[in-house]
C-alpha cells in the first residue's frame, strides 16, 4: 500500500529538484514551472515516478492532463481518483 | 546506378515485418509498415482527387501523430512538396499560406470559422486513410536534385530561414547513416522530437527501406513511454540525456543498480544513443559510456545535413567523429568548418534575407557553416565554437566563448551559460539555474573555479542568474535546444549593462 499520496507527492517532488529541498517545505498550490522551475522533461520525470510509486498507471493521462497540472496540488488532485484505495483510514 | 532510397520506398509496399508505433501519454497505436504503405497511399490517391499533385506544395503544423507521416509519404508518393512547420511557433494564418505559397495547410490547431479555406484539421487525413480507391495510381519518381520539403532552421535571429531538401541529399545521408549503425529487423529506433524536423522523418524512410521498427512519440510524453517501448536506438539531443543523467544519477545515489536504472527509463534493449544538433557536455557522453548505454554525438546543420558521426566503429572522446560518406569536411584559412557534399541539400535558401544565402552556401556543393574546428589526423572533427560567438577584445584578442562557457556548464552549478562583452570591463555570463532554488553560494564557488581555470582574458567579471531556466517555451531555447544568444541579450540586456547588476567575482 502506497504512502499517503500527498507526501509522496511531495517527496518525488523533491527528488527531481536539484537541491532536494525538504518535502515538507513545498507548497502545493506553487507553480511548478515558475516557482520550483520544473522543465517539462522534468514534469514527466515526476509523474512517471510518482505514479509508479503511487501504483497508478501512467495511461490514465495525456498530454492535455499533463500541461492541466500546474501545481503540486493539481498532481495530487489528478492522481487521487486512479489511486488503489487506502485499506485503513487515520482517524 | 545506385538506387534511390526514397523512390523505393514510395513505391513499394514493405515486405519485412517492420512496425510503426505512434505513442503518447495515454494512447499507443502500431500497425505494420507494409499497412502504413497502403494507408499512405490511400492518402495519396484522396489528395490527388482533391486536385493535390505534382509541383503543390502542403505545409502542416501539427504535433507529431500519425497524419503527419501519412501526409508526409503521400506527398512523396504524388511528387508534392511538404513545409513542416514546427508548432508553437507558426500559425494557420492566411499569412502562412500565402507566405509559403501552400497549396493546402494541414494542422492540428483549432481553426476559427475565419480561418482559410486551404486550411484543413490535420484529423480529416485519417479519413482519407479509409477512402476507397477510384482510379489506378502509380507514385511518382523523384530526380536526385528535386527537393521534396522545405525545413526551416531554427535560427539565432529573425524569421526562420526556409531551405528546400533535394531528394539526392536524403539518399545520401540515408545511405551513409545505415553504413555505421546497420539498423535492422529487430531495432526499434524511438524519436520525439518534431517531424517537421526532417530528420526526424528520416527514421521512417530507414524503417520502411530496412525493415526495422520506428516509434515516434513526443517531448512532453517520451520520458513516460521509453521504458514499455522498449527502444533499441533513442535519438535525443543533449538537453534530453542531461535531463536522463540527472534522474539517473538520483536513482544511483539511492543506491540502485546502474543496469537497471537505465533499463527502468530506458527500457532494456537499447543498442545506443545518438545526440546533436548542439554540443553535448562530456561528462555526459562518458556518464552514459559508463553505464552501458554508448551516447554517440555528431555534427550537422539543416544545411549540411548530418556531416560527421561517432559510431560503434569509430569513435574519438571529445570529437563529433569523421565525414560520412559524401561528406568532405574543410576547415579554411580562419578555422571555420566547412562542408563540401556530394548530393548538396541545396545551394542556397529558398526564403531568407538578402545575402544570407551567399553567406552560407559556396560554390561547389560547400557550406561554410560559421562553426570553428579542428581535425585531427585521422580526419576526426573537433569543434571549437561559433565563429561567431568569438568576443573580440581591445588588446586584438580573440575569446571563443564556447569553452568558457562549457567549463561554467561543466561545474554543475547552473544548466546553461552564456557570455556577453558588454564593455572592455570583462565578460559577463548570463546562466541558466538548475530547476529549483537558486543556489547563490555555488555559483559564486563555481565562477571562482571558472576564473581560476581560465587564462585572464576569459575572466567572467560578472554572473547574472535568469530569472527562470531558458526553454523552448519561454523562447530562450530553439526546439533542439540550443541558447538563443540575441534573445537572451535582450532578455537581460539592462542586468548585462549594469555593472552592479549580478553576482561578482572577487
Amino acid at each position: 500500500m502506497p504512502t499517503d499520496l500527498d507526501t509522496l507527492a511531495r517527496e518525488k517532488l523533491s527528488q527531481v529538484l536539484r537541491d532536494h529541498p525538504e518535502p515538507a517545505s513545498l507548497d502545493r498550490d506553487e507553480d511548478l514551472v515558475q516557482t520550483y522551475g520544473l522543465t517539462s522533461l522534468n514534469k514527466v520525470l515526476f509523474l512517471t515516478s510518482l505514479c509508479k510509486a503511487a501504483e497508478v498507471g501512467l495511461d490514465n493521462f495525456t498530454e492535455d492532463d499533463l500541461s492541466r497540472m500546474r501545481t503540486l496540488g493539481d498532481v495530487v488532485d489528478a492522481l487521487r481518483p486512479h489511486a488503489p484505495q487506502p485499506t485503513a483510514q487515520k482517524g | 546506378m545506385t538506387e534511390s532510397i526514397l523512390n523505393r520506398v514510395i513505391a513499394t509496399r514493405p515486405a519485412h515485418d517492420g512496425a510503426l508505433t505512434v505513442t503518447g501519454l495515454g494512447h499507443r497505436t502500431t500497425l505494420p509498415l507494409a499497412e502504413f504503405h497502403d494507408r499512405a497511399r490511400a492518402v495519396a490517391e484522396a489528395l490527388r482527387r482533391r486536385g493535390v499533385g505534382a509541383g503543390d506544395r502542403i505545409g502542416i503544423l501539427s504535433a507529431n501523430r500519425l497524419e503527419w507521416v501519412l501526409l508526409d509519404v503521400a506527398a512523396l508518393m504524388l511528387k508534392a512538396q511538404t513545409a513542416g512547420f514546427e508548432p508553437g511557433k507558426f500559425r494557420p494564418d492566411t499569412e502562412l499560406i500565402e507566405r509559403y505559397g501552400l497549396d493546402l495547410l494541414f494542422t492540428d490547431a483549432p481553426l476559427t470559422d475565419d480561418a482559410p479555406s486551404r486550411a484543413v484539421p490535420i484529423s480529416a487525413v485519417a479519413g482519407y486513410a479509409e477512402e476507397e480507391a477510384t482510379e489506378a495510381f502509380e507514385p511518382a519518381e523523384w530526380g536526385a536534385k528535386e527537393c521534396t520539403t522545405v525545413k526551416f532552421t531554427s535560427g539565432s535571429t529573425g524569421a526562420p530561414k526556409g531551405l528546400e531538401a533535394t531528394a539526392g541529399s536524403i539518399d545520401s545521408s540515408l545511405r551513409a547513416v545505415q553504413s555505421l549503425f546497420d539498423h535492422r529487423p529487430g531495432d526499434d529506433i524511438l524519436t520525439f522530437l518534431p517531424l517537421s524536423l526532417l530528420q526526424q522523418r528520416y527514421w521512417l524512410y530507414s524503417a520502411l527501406y530496412w525493415g526495422h521498427d520506428l516509434t515516434i512519440t513526443t517531448y512532453q510524453s517520451v520520458f513516460a513511454v521509453m521504458s514499455t517501448v522498449r527502444p533499441t536506438v533513442v535519438m535525443g539531443v543533449p538537453a534530453f540525456f542531461d535531463s536522463a543523467k540527472r534522474h539517473l544519477e538520483a536513482g544511483l545515489a539511492a543506491g540502485a543498480e546502474p543496469a537497471a536504472a537505465a533499463a527502468e527509463l530506458f527500457g532494456d534493449r537499447i543498442r545506443y544513443l545518438w545526440t546533436g544538433s548542439a554540443p553535448a557536455d562530456a561528462t555526459t557522453l562518458k556518464f552514459f559510456g559508463e553505464i552501458g548505454l554508448p551516447l554517440f554525438e555528431g555534427y550537422g546543420l539543416n544545411e549540411t545535413c548530418i556531416a560527421t558521426k561517432n559510431h560503434p566503429g569509430a569513435h574519438r572522446e571529445g570529437s563529433v567523429g569523421r565525414a560520412l560518406d559524401g561528406k568532405e569536411i574543410l576547415i579554411d584559412e580562419e578555422g571555420v568548418v566547412c562542408v563540401r557534399s556530394d548530393h548538396p541539400v541545396n545551394t542556397a535558401y529558398t526564403y531568407a534575407a538578402p545575402g544570407d544565402s551567399e553567406k552560407m552556401f559556396k560554390a561547389g556543393g560547400i557550406v561554410r557553416t560559421g562553426d570553428l574546428g579542428r581535425l585531427d589526423e585521422d580526419g576526426f572533427l573537433y569543434i571549437l565554437g561559433r565563429s561567431d560567438d568569438v568576443i573580440v577584445l581591445d588588446n586584438g584578442k580573440k575569446i571563443i566563448v564556447r569553452p568558457v562557457e562549457t567549463r561554467f556548464r561543466d561545474t554543475g552549478t547552473v544548466a546553461e551559460c552564456v557570455l556577453y562583452c558588454p564593455s572592455q570591463a570583462g565578460l559577463v555570463a548570463v546562466v541558466s539555474p538548475h530547476p529549483g532554488p537558486v543556489d547563490t553560494d555555488a555559483i559564486t564557488e563555481a565562477l571562482a573555479s571558472v576564473n581560476a581555470a581560465s587564462e585572464a582574458d576569459e575572466r567572467i567579471t560578472r554572473v547574472i542568474v535568469a530569472d527562470e531556466p531558458f526553454s523552448v517555451d519561454n523562447g530562450l531555447l530553439t526546439s533542439q535546444f540550443k541558447p538563443i544568444r540575441k534573445r537572451i541579450a535582450d532578455r537581460y540586456r539592462d542586468d548585462i549593462d549594469n555593472p552592479k547588476a549580478g553576482i561578482n567575482a572577487h
